[in-house]
């Protein structure tokens, strides 16, 4: 299962990695069907970051210090 | 007296002629302070030029496209154009052609001398650029709480890629406290773990902007831990701050937009990926099942007798041969054994120990007969030699044997024919040879006569 702590960046990274050894075809089938897997958790580790993904929480340090919501209207 | 009056059309049109043929008028530059300042939807510029002791209008057609800073009114500028009468309100008025910012010349050199040094400082190296995150979780930003650059950066960043969090330093952007306030709020930025520090405003007067321009503001860009996007509006090409910033936007919006990357196409991305591992997966099992299928249909899975047939015909062939041999020679050598055991030897030893017996028996008896016989001959033989004259009287033989000797010579010496000769008696020969006839003689012969005591060569007459 892909790490929850690790970058979408990173998880996008591997994945794209994983899917050119397997477009290269030189990886043998049964570490090839560890990979896929792999891939497809990837896949959906970013899949779930993208869908989860509400409106921008935008925010404000203010004078004191103090982080608050940030509303645009 | 006689008066003419003429209309107020023909007296502006009489009026408009004499300005209009000055060439003072026609060619001129102007400048003052603007006031009345209306900008139209037109893109039409109307304002009022003026100084301590006068004013006069003015119009600017297509403003909006000419200018490239927004005209305020205070602001001091320089008019190139010329002067005309609007003949329906009787007006005389500027017509301009360009305006200009009056009072940048100092402002712009303090500009390029800034520039100049940080430069030859090296903040403005490509060395010292730090890369933009791709994906970033927090972005901030600095800028007006209630300017339309954090409105536009927020919009921006919701729609392009709402999984980031925007965090705001509020900051003056204009006036003579914004450049301090704007490195405090740089400063105070670094303790919230930003991948991406956003500062800029919209866009503004070459004086409005200015802050941007300022030395300490630079230098805590330049010094700033977190990359720095910068995002002031376009009055002028770029500011200090654009520079030395880690990129620089036109615009807050712009800034938004490099800062994060956009959902869509990753989203198209993260499918595409999932459909290419998918895909190629999908070609390594069809690229291994075509190579077992291959393998499959290999004679020696489809049809593996084919395989060993043959040597199990050969395995046939030599067992056969094998039999073959081992039992003829088995049979021969049994017919041999065969007729060793049916020979009289084996069925009946004891009569050809019998026979054998026998037949010595006989051999030895007749080996004994004519052995015995044998003896007995030579010893009657050697009995009849023992007893024979010779040895019993050999004297006697010897007797006999000189008798007879003696009459044998009386008788030779009768016989001599010399003693004939002695009594008278000639021989004739001729040549040696003893003529018995006188037959054989002829007259002439030479005729040999022996007598007992010579001989005598004659002639016959």
């Amino acid at each position: 299962m892909a790490d929850e702590n690790v970058s979408f960046e990173d998880n996008l990274k591997e994945l794209e990695e994983i899917v050119a050894r397997l477009e290269k075809g030189d990886v043998p089938l049964d570490n090839a069907i560890e990979e896929f897997k792999k891939a497809m958790d990837l896949v959906k580790s970013c899949d779930d970051k993208l869908k989860n993904a509400q409106d921008t929480i935008a925010k404000i340090v203010k004078d004191n210090g103090e982080i608050v919501d940030f509303d645009i209207e | 007296m006689d008066e003419t009056y003429i209309t107020v059309s023909e007296v502006t049109d009489y009026i408009g002629e004499i300005i209009g043929s000055d060439l003072n008028l026609r060619h001129i530059f102007i400048k003052g302070e603007l006031s009345n300042v209306r900008l139209y939807p037109s893109g039409h510029l109307y304002f009022t030029l003026k100084d301590d002791g006068s004013q006069i209008k003015g119009v600017m057609f297509g403003a909006r496209y000419k200018l490239n800073f927004r005209p305020k009114d205070g602001m001091k500028v320089l008019i190139e154009g010329k002067i005309e009468v609007y003949k329906k309100n009787g007006l005389y008025q500027l017509y301009a052609n360009k305006i200009s910012r009056d009072g940048l010349g100092d402002l712009h050199q303090r500009y390029l001398e800034l520039k100049e040094k940080l430069d030859k400082e090296g903040l403005f190296d490509e060395s010292h650029k730090k890369k933009i995150p791709n994906f970033p979780k927090r972005i901030g930003v600095i800028t007006a709480q209630n300017g339309a650059a954090i409105r536009d950066i927020i919009t921006t960043i919701e729609r392009r890629w709402p999984l980031c969090e925007v965090i705001l330093f509020p900051s003056l952007v204009q006036g003579d406290k914004a450049a301090e306030n704007i490195v405090y709020q740089i400063k105070r930025s670094e303790g919230f773990d930003l991948d991406t520090l956003i500062v800029g405003r919209g866009g503004g007067s070459i004086e409005d902007l200015w802050s941007f321009n300022e030395e300490i503001v630079a230098r805590a860009i330049y010094d700033c831990n977190t990359p720095v996007i910068s995002a002031v509006g376009h009055e002028i090409d770029f500011t200090i701050a654009d520079f030395v910033a880690d990129l620089r936007a036109a615009t807050p919006t712009a800034a938004a937009e490099i800062a994060v990357p956009p959902y869509g196409e990753i989203k198209n991305g993260v499918n595409q990926l999932k459909l290419r591992a998918n895909l190629a997966i999908d070609k390594q099992f069809e690229d291994n099942k075509s190579r077992l299928d291959n393998l499959l249909s290999k004679k020696i899975f489809t049809n593996p007798c084919e395989i060993y047939a043959p040597k199990e015909m050969m395995l046939d062939n030599l067992l056969n041969r094998l039999e073959h041999s081992s039992k003829s020679l088995i049979m021969k050598n049994e017919s041999r054994l065969n007729i060793v055991k049916n020979s009289n030897v084996f069925k009946n030893p004891l009569e050809i120990i019998e026979h054998k017996q026998s037949v010595l028996d006989t051999l030895v008896s007749s080996l004994k007969y004519s052995s015995n016989a044998l003896v007995m001959k030579n010893e009657s033989r050697l009995d009849l030699v023992k007893n024979s004259s010779v040895f019993k009287n050999p004297d006697l033989i010897i007797k006999d044997k000189r008798e007879n000797y003696l009459l044998q010579l009386s008788k030779l010496e009768i016989l001599n024919p010399l003693n004939t000769l002695k009594r008278g008696y000639t021989l004739a020969k001729i040549e040696g040879k003893v003529i018995s006839s006188s037959k054989d003689l002829k007259s002439g012969d030479e005729l040999e006569v022996e007598f007992e005591d010579g001989n005598v060569n004659t002639k016959v007459i």
